[in-house]
């Protein structure tokens, strides 16, 4: 009889674990949720008019940052910000993205979940994007 | 134990495969290995019970600004023993090893699908 142990037979070398891995990754990118995620961000993307809205609105909050900070910001100001937030957060690719990503986002946690329950670790906690940040 | 049966067919197939291969790889068979002997080993559990106490003691006497020199010791002492306690050593090792190869698979699998898969997964209301 062989003297070496049954479980270092068996044991799974890293090649194959990456295998399964990609297997994971090509099942996940098959699903409608993800290819819906990847439109979305496809058409945002494209959308030129959400894209300068964003753009101004992060250089107005770079321009008040100081201000916001110190909460001295007028009510003018901080009024064209919100305008400026509003106005990119309702564009239609803006919101049909937000929507991709939260179903995608649920799916994700879902299948995270059931590896982190049979594998003793939680899985985002241990790939370092801690839930606290 | 939670259900987690909300996930299309192939995924969840999928899902059961790479469960089943980390499960075989050499880290987490070490960190399973590891988990069961902690659990079972009161002597550590005690270990661990009586550090958190101090840490806790130690940080309720830090907010009333009188820290007491013999709990001090004390704490230095417990940290020690837990440092050198095999079962607490094999535990976080085997532990720190395991999520090392986990976060090497996780960049793997993002990468095929470009985008990082452990943040999606991250819970946003778990704090």
């Amino acid at each position: 009889m062989n003297a070496v142990k049954l479980n270092e037979i068996e044991a799974a070398s890293p090649s194959v674990v990456y295998t399964a891995g990609r297997d994971f990754a090509a099942a996940l990118a098959e699903t409608a949720q993800f290819k819906a995620f990847e439109q979305a961000h496809e058409a945002l993307s494209q959308d030129v008019t959400a894209q300068q809205t964003l753009a101004v609105y992060r250089n107005k909050v770079d321009s008040l940052s100081v201000l916001l900070k110190l909460n001295a910001a007028s009510e003018a100001e901080r009024a064209e910000l919100e305008q400026l937030r509003q106005d990119y957060l309702t564009r239609a690719s803006v919101q049909a993205y937000a929507a991709a990503q939260a179903e995608l986002t649920s799916l994700c946690q879902e299948a995270a979940g059931k590896i982190s329950a049979a594998i003793g670790l939680n899985y985002a906690a241990s790939c370092g994007t801690s839930c606290c940040g | 134990m939670p259900k987690f049966d909300n996930l299309p067919p192939e995924l969840d197939k999928a899902t059961d495969g790479l469960i089943q291969n980390l499960l075989a790889s050499e880290p987490f068979q070490a960190y399973q290995k590891a988990r069961v002997q902690y659990k079972s080993d009161q002597q550590a559990h005690a270990l661990i019970g009586r550090l958190s106490t101090l840490q806790t003691e130690l940080r309720r006497q830090q907010t009333n600004g009188r820290v007491a020199e013999a709990d001090i010791k004390e704490l230095g002492t417990v940290q020690a023993e837990v440092q050198s306690n095999s079962t607490l050593l094999s535990y976080s090792t085997t532990q720190q090893a395991a999520a090392n190869f986990l976060r090497e698979v996780n960049q793997d699998i993002s990468q095929l699908l470009g985008v990082d898969f452990a943040s999606l997964a991250k819970q946003s209301n778990c704090c």
